[in-house]
């Protein structure tokens, strides 16, 4: 009967291994926090681990691609890390399922925080998570390029008109004989990046996706068809590249790069890799253009702190974000603006470049906490696209998203 | 003989637990899923009705039957081609055996970011080369084109798995007896005459194996499509594993995911039982 023994005791091995292997150190945090945030937040953690001699910090680096998936599948996992940054519009969603724990305990200085961000964060009378970047997008342009087409490059367009205008005026050969186009809008690529170019303009123009009570499709309203005939017509009238339909935020960039795309919607993010990839371009920055007599809008994005429901050292956690929440890390440790207001007086947010993204804060908003967000816009992207093929024209294809739209309100 | 008989089932006991816990469990657990909600309440066939529903759903199954087929065709006729030069004697033949198989051999991931790369409208290769020919004239958008994207997704996984069958047809040649070829050749038999007569015949049952793999792994291979396109544009090149995986990994609706795992594990499950009891069954070497 030895090899009965054997077989028990191999299992109760492998199980105490197992067990082992998933149970967390008392007083470690580990903290899931982005690749291009990874140098910042070893020396926050190595500062509040000296303050903390009973605490230490795991970090563990997350990369853009793929991260809602995996931090979706954590926190249902039952062992999730104790501390995940996520981005704000990803929030109610985990506080609606009850894996995200409620942080009004940390919370501090309330009025401090800029509304729309905190708006984000907030459901059920209840703060789910602290925010601590926020940014929107605003429109980067080529300084040498608008000279060359004989437009002020200190005048950038403001309203819907002068957008279209300048775009033509920016679209043909150049002098060295390559082709330019005016003003990049997306198509391709992962849909959040045209969700968050072309929302903003169905805003403006005083349309939506969604009913405010998020009870009805809209999207095929006069106001919202305008604003994406508006967006898709630089495609059809070839004031945007042909591969428009491939490129998202970060191969418009590529094309503006290479000089290839004069004017494209984005965020302070992309100035150092322009001017780390062509040097040689003079970059303006503008707020994103308005319907005449109306005023512009922008999503409000950024990252904020969570604790999952299943942390293992949870008190450990809030304590940590309550230091990092203080306005001077916080100011250190956003890669864009910080969700404080008083940590926006550091001198890095004082660059003159900045200055028109600062001016969209005021303007931006948050996308509708609906339960079902990533299937109706990407409802709404399939229209979009569909129109860009040439399958659809503008108003066919909002209909057809507002029909699928429909059953995902409830 | 019996106690041996008992003793032998022991031995395998923990191997079958442990193949259990990974397959049969969560096949369980999607079953389960696809009928509760994200609570985990009981809520019959309402996910069902939903991704069925979905307009979708049906796109994505003729995308996939379009995709699937076209690739094995194509996978097939290149692999079966080349395994039968890669069998011919020539100078060189170790050199060029080891080439073929390199694009099987490349991570998929990493094949399809270049082939997306290499198609780009605006930076990429193969409108360079076409253009520098003179044989375009303006840039074609072989991704973003409504009758182009899928042809060419097509084109990268049948350039991604022929090479696979090209070895299983290899492999399947050096068991073809000599003596076939040599009464062949006695009755005045060509080169094709060989191919067809001797070849092919002898190469059925691993065709039939091979075709087998290849529509399974077709049926779950999402890499190059969701890697290049991610479904787009306008679900022109969604297939039913995307929809799934858009359903769990960018929905977070996990139930209808399982829900449409369910069916789509049903229909696979029905269509290799099918084709086995078809094809596999006659297809036992050297009987005709």
């Amino acid at each position: 009967m030895s090899w009965q023994r054997n077989v028990v005791l191999a299992g109760a091995t492998s199980l105490l291994i197992t067990i082992a292997g998933s149970v967390a150190v008392a007083g470690e945090i580990v903290w899931w926090t982005p690749n291009w945030g990874e140098a910042r937040a070893k020396e926050l953690a190595t500062k509040f681990e000296a303050g903390n001699p009973s605490i230490t910090i795991k970090l563990e680096v997350t990369v853009a691609n793929g991260l809602p998936a995996k931090v979706a599948t954590a926190l249902r996992s039952g062992s999730p890390p104790d501390l995940i940054e996520v981005q704000h519009g990803w929030v109610p969603e985990y506080a609606q399922a009850g894996l995200v724990l409620p942080l009004d305990d940390v919370l501090r200085d309330k009025d401090d925080y800029f509304p729309a961000a905190l708006d984000y964060v907030t459901w059920n009378g209840k703060v789910w998570a602290i925010p601590y970047r926020i940014e929107t997008h605003a429109v980067i342009y080529n300084k040498g390029a608008f000279k060359a087409a004989g437009l002020d490059p200190d005048k950038p367009p403001q309203t819907w008109s002068d957008l279209v205008a300048a775009a033509k005026k920016l679209t043909g050969k150049t002098a060295d004989g390559k082709d330019q186009y005016g003003f990049a809008i997306t198509g391709g690529g992962e849909f959040g990046n045209t969700i968050f170019r072309t929302l903003p303009f169905i805003w403006m123009n005083g349309g939506s996706i969604i009913s405010d009570d998020m009870k009805k499709a809209t999207v095929n309203q006069p106001a919202a068809v305008e604003a994406v005939k508006f967006y898709t017509d630089f495609l059809a009238n070839k004031l945007s590249p042909p591969s428009t339909l491939q490129n998202d935020g970060i191969a418009n960039r590529q094309l503006f790069i290479a000089g290839t795309v004069a004017m494209y919607q984005s965020g302070q993010f992309d100035i150092d890799s322009i001017r780390k990839g062509n040097p040689n371009i003079d970059i303006g920055v503008a707020m994103i253009p308005h319907p005449d007599g109306k005023e512009t809008a922008a999503i409000v994005g950024g990252w904020s702190f969570v604790i999952p429901k299943d942390a293992k050292n949870p008190d450990e956690t809030k304590k940590f974000i309550r230091f990092l929440a203080e306005p001077d890390n916080m100011g250190f440790f956003t890669d864009t603006f910080p969700a404080r207001k008083s940590a926006m007086n550091l001198p890095r947010f004082q660059d003159p470049i900045l200055a028109n993204f600062k001016a969209m804060l005021p303007y931006g908003r948050k996308t509708p906490p609906a339960k079902n967000w990533q299937q109706i816009t990407q409802a709404y992207f399939d229209g979009l696209q569909s129109i860009m093929l040439g399958d659809a024209s503008p108003q066919e294809a909002m209909d057809a998203a507002a029909e699928q739209i429909a059953p995902l309100l409830h | 003989m019996s106690s041996g008989r008992q003793y032998g089932l022991l031995f395998v006991l923990p191997a079958i637990i442990v193949l259990a816990l990974l397959v049969v469990y969560p096949l369980a657990y999607t079953g389960l899923l696809s009928v509760t909600d994200d609570q985990g309440h009981y809520v019959g066939a309402a996910n069902y009705a939903a991704v069925i529903g979905a307009r979708v759903t049906t796109t994505a199954v003729w995308n996939t039957v379009y995709y699937v087929g076209a690739s094995i065709v194509l996978q097939i006729v290149l692999g079966t081609l080349a395994g039968v030069l890669l069998n011919q004697r020539f100078r060189g033949r170790a050199f060029v055996r080891s080439l073929t198989v390199i694009p099987w051999v490349i991570p998929g991931i990493v094949a399809a970011t270049t082939w997306a790369w290499m198609f780009h409208t605006e930076f990429g290769i193969i409108n360079y080369m076409l253009a520098s020919a003179h044989v375009i004239d303006a840039p074609v958008g072989w991704l973003t084109g409504r009758n182009t994207v899928m042809p060419a997704l097509i084109a990268i996984n049948a350039w991604k798995l022929f090479p696979f069958v090209a070895v299983m047809v290899l492999a399947g040649l050096q068991a073809v007896p000599n003596e076939l070829y040599e009464s062949a050749r006695i009755d005045g038999a060509g080169f094709w005459q060989e191919v067809r007569h001797v070849m092919l015949p002898q190469l059925r049952p691993v065709l039939t194996a091979i075709t087998l793999l290849l529509v399974i792994w077709g049926l779950n291979a999402i890499t190059i499509i969701y890697t290049i396109t991610r479904g787009g544009p306008a679900n022109r090149t969604l297939i039913t594993p995307i929809e799934i995986f858009r359903y769990a990994f960018e929905q977070f609706q996990f139930n209808q995911a399982a829900a449409l795992s369910v069916l789509f594990f049903a229909v696979t499950v029905g269509f290799v039982a099918a084709y086995i009891k078809l094809f596999a069954t006659t297809a036992e070497p050297g009987v005709r």
